[in-house]
């Protein structure tokens, strides 16, 4: 055998049915690669069901900051012929199988020559020497270090610190288990010391793996958040779960509601006594919600809803992602109010998310949205320890019963120059205000005067403006000069970071945005689009929402290209490479094309 | 001291039985010395959804049906306020429905007050789940109180008639009682007739039965309270008075999350501590 092949980016697959314990030698695995220094991105692609049904995880490890899936797979395990088939299409072209044969040989038709398939029946192994299927989990371990030349004490050290908080009885039947891997290893032609590949050795580096939906959960408790609730729907689900576990610890509530109509409605029932309210959902969900919203926003009660867009329409594909609810979360429910809508693009942006949405919430004194798709709430990966010192918690303009000793009269919604009234909450003594959707006069008394209306209207719109400076300024990558751009949220983030980088070393010259306020949509953004020749527009649904938003502000439609794919699947990095040569290739200027490229 | 909102004058036709609902809830909160600061009334969408603006008190104009779920998080948020939901017929009966099941199931400690009149009064006289007749002559109301009874977590259910004023005023004050004692969800539904609409007041009077006047009665007792339902039922006629009392945990929390201190400085360890967990 040759030199093992140096990995500094490696994608690794695991899959077979949902509850094989896929995600087990995930962990593993993502350990062994952190203790190399590797920062990892894990992506989950699940069927909607409970328990059975094909399932599967991407880890991919990089020794650079990578934020998506990479274009093809290194190394897969299936554990049937189902995932086999499923993510063969992914597979690299030098890819290596790892197959569980108990069930049958592999069916190798759709594998090209190239492919290393190992035909190993776990399985049967594990539960005949082991007693239990899921220990087929560490046995296969045992090839994947092999694969990698791992020593074996380093292997075992990655098994222990995974199942760390397991029995002691359960990790050391882990151990011999792979022990015994390491013999069916040597059986099938894998032996110590002629691995396929090789990790490089770096730093370990003192990081943090989160999914998106946990950070933004976090990001809101430390923002002050203490009253949360929710109905479980999928991909939000994890933020319900996270909340209710460590909410409670810091004197909040988090509950489950009976729909989402109840949802939004107890989250405007604790927000109107000055608790930091939130409830999240995903797309179906937000359009139950939506009547909540404009009374947030009518009302003027600070909330921040989250959603966690997934495919639709109607129940569409619940665990697929896809960002065709970017016209709802910025135009929908009855009525014209102030909103803001942000777009976190990673962990990290998830946590600011929370704690921003939460303070500006506050400080506009209606709701405030967190759009993000299925990838962003569900994928994890290694980020930098969130800071928490550095977060504040800005109630806006309160008054206390000091305050309101001071002033003459006291009007809920006192037309102001920056359009947000100070406000009592309920047990302020003197403080009693009436609270409403309707429109009404100062007082908070219903009223239809036209003049009362339009102050009112002018007054709820201004709020917006005077929050301008706190909204988040988007990301960018690439070089300024370029005439080549991309512009792309949440889920797109990582792949048109990428695409840049990736362009620069074929000597393309291109630079990214990725907006982290979507609405209102910022000058930089129009600015950004103005710099270039022509913007891709990455975008995850069929009738290009985020290019219509854009244009809708002032963008130049000729600038303009609509990159896009609704079938479920994130695009890769070599998609839009490919797409990208194929334009320049074909000298076609990408400013002179009408039609916008989707990809279905 | 800042000059708030003067309570409004009802915007109720003459005779309407929500003048007694208001009066009764005015009584009530006086008679306990709530300070009007604590008080926080939650109303619905109707001509009962305007109560709020004509008492001295925090008010909120909720979502059509909505009320319940809004007072629960108001409540769970904030204990120490008494919170007092007051919607009608449609807005509980019809579109808000599906979370009155939720709150006996859950039962939060605030009081809910609805105002039966059987009719949709503000958009001109709709029918509304109450109604007593159907097309065809049968007996189709919905029965709130009975609903109430067939979950285990039930602790209080009581009627009260707007024409029968001192009645209305006793069960307000045990209905709030039950609440701020914080043993759980009050439902107190109240015969409102509506002049305009659905002027029942006459029909009514002479059917109702009493149960506070049945010594006898043992209102913690699924068995006796679904027993008195179907008799007055196949009697014709409306049971009123406290029908059910029982004590169930409540659903509440230790503390208000509204008044704790959120500054991060307070709890930064605690914070760090769950981020440590993270740590790859």
């Amino acid at each position: 055998m040759g030199t093992p092949e140096l990995k500094t980016d490696i994608n690794m697959m695991v899959a077979g049915q949902g509850g094989d314990g896929s995600l087990t030698v995930i962990s593993i695995f993502s350990e062994l690669l952190t203790q190399h220094g590797y920062n990892l991105f894990i992506a989950r692609d699940v069927a909607s069901r409970i328990k059975g049904g094909y399932a599967g995880a991407i880890l991919r490890g990089s020794l650079k900051w990578r934020s998506c899936i990479g274009d093809s797979i290194d190394v897969l395990l299936a554990f049937d012929n189902e995932a086999l088939e499923k993510a063969s299409p992914m597979l690299s072209e030098f890819g290596v199988v790892i197959f569980d044969a108990s069930d049958g040989a592999a069916n190798r038709s759709n594998l090209t020559d190239n492919v290393k398939v190992f035909e190993v029946p776990f399985g049967r192994y594990a539960v005949r020497e082991l007693r239990r299927d899921i220990f087929k989990n560490s046995l296969s371990f045992a090839l994947l270090a092999r694969i990698f030349g791992v020593e074996n004490d380093q292997a075992i050290a990655c098994l222990k610190h995974v199942m760390r908080r397991l029995p002691e009885n359960v990790i050391q039947t882990n151990i011999n288990s792979f022990c015994l891997g390491l013999e069916i290893a040597d059986e099938f032609g894998l032996h110590q010391d002629e691995a396929l590949f090789r990790l490089k050795k770096a730093e370990r580096k003192n990081k943090i793996l989160i999914g998106g939906n946990e950070a933004l959960a976090f990001g809101f408790m430390v923002a002050g958040g203490r009253f949360y609730c929710g109905y479980p729907i999928t991909p939000a689900t994890e933020i319900l779960e996270w909340l209710i576990s460590h909410l409670p610890d810091f004197g909040g509530v988090a509950l489950q509601a009976e729909d989402e109509l109840a949802a939004v409605n107890m989250a405007i029932g604790a927000a109107l006594t000055g608790t930091r309210a939130m409830t999240a959902t995903s797309s179906p969900g937000f359009a139950l919600m939506l009547e909540g919203i404009s009374q947030a926003g009518s009302a003027e009660i600070p909330l921040v809803i989250v959603n966690s867009q997934r495919a639709g329409p109607s129940t569409g594909m619940p665990t697929k992602p896809e960002q065709s609810d970017i016209g709802m979360i910025v135009n929908g429910g009855n009525g014209e109010f102030s909103r803001i809508v942000l777009a976190p693009g990673g962990p990290s942006d998830c946590f600011h998310a929370g704690v921003i949405a939460t303070n500006l919430s506050q400080k506009i004194q209606g709701p405030v949205i967190i759009a993000i798709d299925q990838a962003i709430a569900q994928d994890s990966r290694t980020v930098d320890k969130f800071d928490l010192e550095a977060v504040t918690v800005d109630d806006g303009k309160r008054l206390n019963e000091e305050d309101l000793a001071r002033i003459q009269e006291y009007k809920r919604y006192a037309i102001t120059e920056d359009g947000v009234s100070p406000w009592s909450v309920p047990g302020t003594p003197d403080g009693m205000t009436l609270v409403t959707g309707n429109e009404r006069n100062e007082w908070g008394l219903v009223s239809t005067d036209p003049v009362n209306r339009l102050a009112m209207m002018s007054k709820r719109a201004r709020k917006i403006e005077s929050v301008m400076a706190d909204l988040p300024r988007g990301r960018k990558w690439g070089d300024e000069n370029a005439l080549i751009g991309f512009i792309g949220i949440g889920m797109a983030t990582g792949l048109i970071a990428e695409t840049v980088e990736r362009l620069e070393s074929l000597g393309i010259s291109s630079k990214a945005l990725q907006p982290r306020t979507l609405w209102p949509v910022l000058d930089e953004t129009l600015e950004f689009i103005e710099s270039c020749r022509s913007v891709y527009v990455v975008e995850q649904n069929m009738e290009g929402q985020l290019k219509q938003l854009l244009m809708s502000q002032g963008a130049p439609a000729q600038n303009l290209i609509g990159f896009r794919r609704y079938d479920g699947v994130p695009p890769s990095v070599g998609n839009l490479v490919d797409e990208i040569i194929s334009q320049l290739d074909n000298h076609i200027e990408p400013e002179c094309s009408s039609e916008d490229r989707a990809h279905g | 001291m800042a000059k708030s909102f003067e309570p409004g004058e009802p915007i109720w036709c003459a005779g309407c039985g929500h003048f007694g609902v208001q009066n009764a809830v005015v009584a009530a909160l006086a008679k306990l010395e709530i300070p009007s600061h604590e008080t926080l009334i939650i109303s619905g969408i109707g001509c009962s959804g305007t109560l709020q603006n004509n008492v001295s008190a925090y008010g909120y104009h909720a979502l059509h049906g909505r009320l319940l779920p809004t007072a629960t998080g108001a409540h769970l948020a904030n204990r120490d306020l008494t919170v007092i939901a007051s919607g009608g017929d449609g807005d509980g009966y019809a579109i808000g429905m599906g979370h009155l099941v939720h709150a006996f199931r859950r039962n939060p400690s605030f009081v809910y007050v609805l105002m039966n009149n059987g009719t949709y009064g503000l958009t001109k006289g709709q029918d509304s789940p109450t109604a007593e007749e159907s097309a065809d002559g049968e007996e189709a109301g919905l029965d709130g109180i009975a609903l109430g009874v067939s979950l285990q977590t039930t602790t209080f259910l009581a009627r009260g008639y707007s024409g029968n004023p001192a009645q209305l005023a006793k069960l307000m004050i045990a209905a709030l009682k039950h609440s701020r004692e914080r043993r759980g969800f009050s439902f107190l539904e109240v015969l409102s007739p509506c002049v305009t609409y659905n002027d029942t007041y006459s029909n009514w009077a002479g059917r109702i039965l009493n149960v506070d006047d049945d010594l006898n009665y043992d209102r913690g007792s699924h068995i006796e309270a679904f027993k008195k339902i179907s008799m007055a039922r196949e009697t014709r006629k409306i049971l009123t008075g406290l029908i059910f009392e029982r004590e169930v945990a409540a659903f509440t929390t230790v503390s208000p999350p509204a008044l704790i201190d959120v500054n991060v400085k307070k709890h930064l360890s605690d914070y760090q501590n769950l981020l440590e967990r993270y740590v790859v």
